[in-house]
């Protein structure tokens, strides 16, 4: 696969026939994100690529991406919430995995930001509730934040603050259970 | 009980059913959704649509591909059985479980009842009066949620991120990969 790589500015998903056509099925793996040739990773992969789902993901995957983070902050005045919004959230990420192979979007992603991101969160949770403590109110006592600093409407955007901070939560978990149960204990056993 | 609701009930049963019986887990899988979509209209039909959205999420949604992943490192059962064979142990403790259950069905309020004791409360009222002014918000579930027992959604999430860690731990990873 990576010597298809040197021809893929043209973006012919078929190569022409000649050198390189003792390789079946992963010719049209060049045309994207999934140069990284994730099936040499396992064999086993559920991976199938489809150009019908690559397209639909390409379409659909930013407007899923609003709509989890609409569900996210409109949580506050009509249905949803931090849960369900991150749960939206991290469908993009799998939606991309199913479409363009599992290991280049790992490879994206960055596993490592997933983690940083939970940590973040979580983080972030616990210190706007004891922001509150610090400012003179009880925990996660989100007004204080108006008559301490003299921020706005502080409930509401105190309640969307932690929305946001649990959407960060659920999205990096669910991400990376798709991506650790992808992967599942290969590799790892004597670690 | 109308139309709607009969069929969603019979929807929900049969694929509730469908995914205890069949014996090709992929078709398990796949009734598992079916019926986690019919829990989550019935959510919405009680007018719950914040359960019904998280249900459609996750149970319709995120818990199928995870299942996929998972089916995906297995191989199929062999043999031509479509369903599984009954395990008369297991459904009798199943009838037990649901006949204990049911008997406490009789103490249940009418759905949307306004005598339940949930709408006569006190602290329903409480909230229902003061979520706006106090909190800010016009949805009183995320009113609770966040403010008044923000606490416990810390709790939650903190769940979330303890169910990550666990995964990474039973994986000896440091990462998700």
């Amino acid at each position: 696969m990576s010597d298809d790589a040197t021809s893929e500015p043209g973006s012919e998903p078929v190569a022409p026939e000649g050198s390189e056509v003792d390789e079946p099925a992963e010719e049209s793996a060049t045309e994207e994100p999934a140069e990284e040739s994730p099936i040499a990773e396992t064999a086993s992969r559920p991976y199938v690529e489809s150009p019908i789902i690559m397209a639909t993901v390409r379409v659909v995957a930013p407007f899923v991406f609003t709509f989890g983070l609409f569900i996210m902050f409109h949580g506050a005045d009509s249905s949803g919430g931090g849960f369900q919004g991150g749960v939206i959230v991290g469908t993009v990420v799998l939606m991309l995995g199913i479409a363009f192979g599992i290991g280049p979007t790992r490879e994206w992603v960055d596993p490592s930001t997933i983690v940083v991101l939970v940590g973040l969160g979580t983080l972030g949770f616990v210190s706007v509730g004891l922001g509150t403590v610090a400012l003179g109110g009880a925990f996660l006592d989100y007004p204080v934040f108006g008559t301490a600093l003299g921020v706005p409407h502080p409930s509401k955007y105190g309640i969307e603050l932690v929305e946001l901070l649990i959407g960060v939560i659920v999205a990096g978990i669910i991400t990376g259970l798709f991506f650790a149960i992808a992967a599942g204990t290969r590799g790892g056993e004597s670690a | 009980m109308s139309t709607l609701e009969f069929a969603l009930v019979a929807f929900v049963l049969a694929t509730g059913l469908a995914t205890a019986v069949l014996r090709d887990v992929l078709g398990s899988i796949i009734a598992f959704a079916a019926y986690s979509l019919g829990i989550a209209v019935v959510w919405v039909v009680l007018q719950a649509p914040d359960v019904g959205l998280t249900e459609a999420a996750v149970g319709a949604g995120v818990t199928t591909v995870l299942f996929l992943l998972t089916i995906a490192k297995t191989v199929r059962p062999s043999g031509e059985r479509t369903l599984e064979r009954l395990d008369l142990p297991a459904l009798g403790v199943a009838v037990a479980l649901v006949a204990v259950l049911a008997t406490t069905l009789g103490a249940l309020p009418p759905v949307g009842g306004a005598e339940t004791p949930v709408a006569t409360s006190e602290v329903t009222s409480y909230y229902l009066e003061n979520a706006y002014h106090e909190a800010g918000v016009e949805n009183v579930v995320t009113a609770v949620l966040a403010a008044y027992r923000g606490f416990d959604t810390l709790g939650e999430a903190v769940v979330v991120y303890a169910a990550g860690v666990g995964v990474l731990v039973v994986f000896q990873r440091e990462v998700f990969a």
